[in-house]
């Protein structure tokens, strides 16, 4: 009887191993925290910050977005140029590698979506819809809320 | 009687290191978040223009002047110094009337006076955004050591302007006497800038 339950112990064991595996098969891509921080109408590009997570066992990556609240929307990054100057740039390749179990950040002076020529006022407040494009998990629809950085 | 001595030797060591203490804290020099520029001359004066007329540094002698160079497209790093600026003028209070933030566009082909103001007042309304002919704002960057250079962007950005982020803090003087890097945090600006306002 003892080694029965032992068996059975081991064969769940088993089952809800593969279980597991079968779930994080491919990249698991969530998004955390979106946010964009408010700007006059004159400022007619925004940014906004994210934290991109993957906990699957395959690589991923952003390869763009959209919205209606924006004219275009690109991925850039801010660096600092050899002068020790500021700038900003399309990310290289076009695209945002989200590699398996890590996670990304997209944040103020480095990775950012970038909404030009805005459509909509960014006040405090506000939820812009943005559609993430991932290259092998597809279109994801999310919310992006307007706030001051914390 | 014996036991005396020990006890007071140790009361006048407790004493001095209490005095020590105390005058360290009183005398010591205060030591700024920002690097420290040992100034011979005084800052360079500059006219550019504002909505609301020609501004000038001079103008605001007995005032500590911070100056920054930016671009009203820039959505990054410009409005992350700027919030953090606004954060600081928040932390002085009352003392914050004695600074004034101006922005030195760097993209004077597309940044109107009228565009520079109601970008700067979003953040405060006691920022001033000033611009120039592309001469005038390239004399006055040079004057301050600040780099600026335009690339091409894409279709959607038209050029980007690559610039130094930093903030130039002029005391009440009238001399260069700081610089904030970009990235100063609200909390180390306004302690050197209280520091500026009272000495
Ligand atoms: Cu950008």
């Amino acid at each position: 009887m003892k080694r029965f339950i032992r068996l059975l112990a081991l064969m769940s064991a088993v089952v809800v191993a593969l279980a597991a595996c079968q779930k994080a098969a491919g990249p698991q891509i969530q998004v955390e925290d979106a946010w964009g921080r408010p700007s006059p109408k004159v400022a007619t590009a925004g940014a906004f910050y994210m934290t991109l997570r993957n906990t699957g066992n395959e690589d991923d990556a952003l390869i763009g977005a959209s919205s209606d609240a924006c004219g275009t929307v690109e991925l850039h990054e801010s660096f600092k140029t050899a002068e020790g100057a500021m700038g900003m740039r399309p990310v290289e390749g076009g695209k945002i590698v989200i590699p398996a179990g890590q996670t990304v950040e997209l944040k103020m002076g480095g990775l950012h979506i970038m909404c030009i020529d805005k459509k909509v006022d960014f006040t405090p407040g506000t939820k812009v819809k943005l559609v993430l494009h991932f290259e092998k998990s597809g279109d994801m629809p999310i919310e992006v809320e307007i706030r001051q950085p914390k | 009687m014996a036991y005396k001595k020990p006890v007071l030797v140790l009361v006048g060591a407790l004493l001095l290191v209490a005095v020590g203490w105390w005058g360290w804290n009183r005398f010591r020099p205060y030591a700024f978040h920002g690097t420290v520029l040992q100034s011979t001359e005084p800052a360079p004066d500059f006219t550019l223009m504002s909505a609301d007329g020609p501004v000038s540094l001079r103008d605001f002698r007995g005032k500590v002047v911070m100056l920054y160079f930016g671009y009203t497209f820039c959505p990054d790093v410009c409005p992350t110094t700027l919030f953090e600026v606004q954060r600081a003028m928040e932390l002085l209070g009352d003392d914050a009337d004695q600074v004034q933030f101006i922005m030195v566009s760097v993209d004077p082909a597309r940044d109107t006076p009228e565009r520079l103001k109601e970008y700067v007042q979003y953040f405060d309304p006691r920022f001033i955004g000033v611009t120039g002919s592309e001469d005038e704002i390239a004399e006055v960057a040079t004057q301050y050591g600040i780099y600026y250079q335009k690339h091409e962007g894409t279709v959607a950005t038209g050029y980007l302007v690559d610039h130094t982020a930093s903030i130039t803090v002029v005391d009440k003087k009238g001399y260069v006497k700081l610089i904030f890097p970009y990235g100063t945090p609200a909390e180390d600006m306004a302690a050197d800038l209280k520091y500026l306002i009272s000495h």
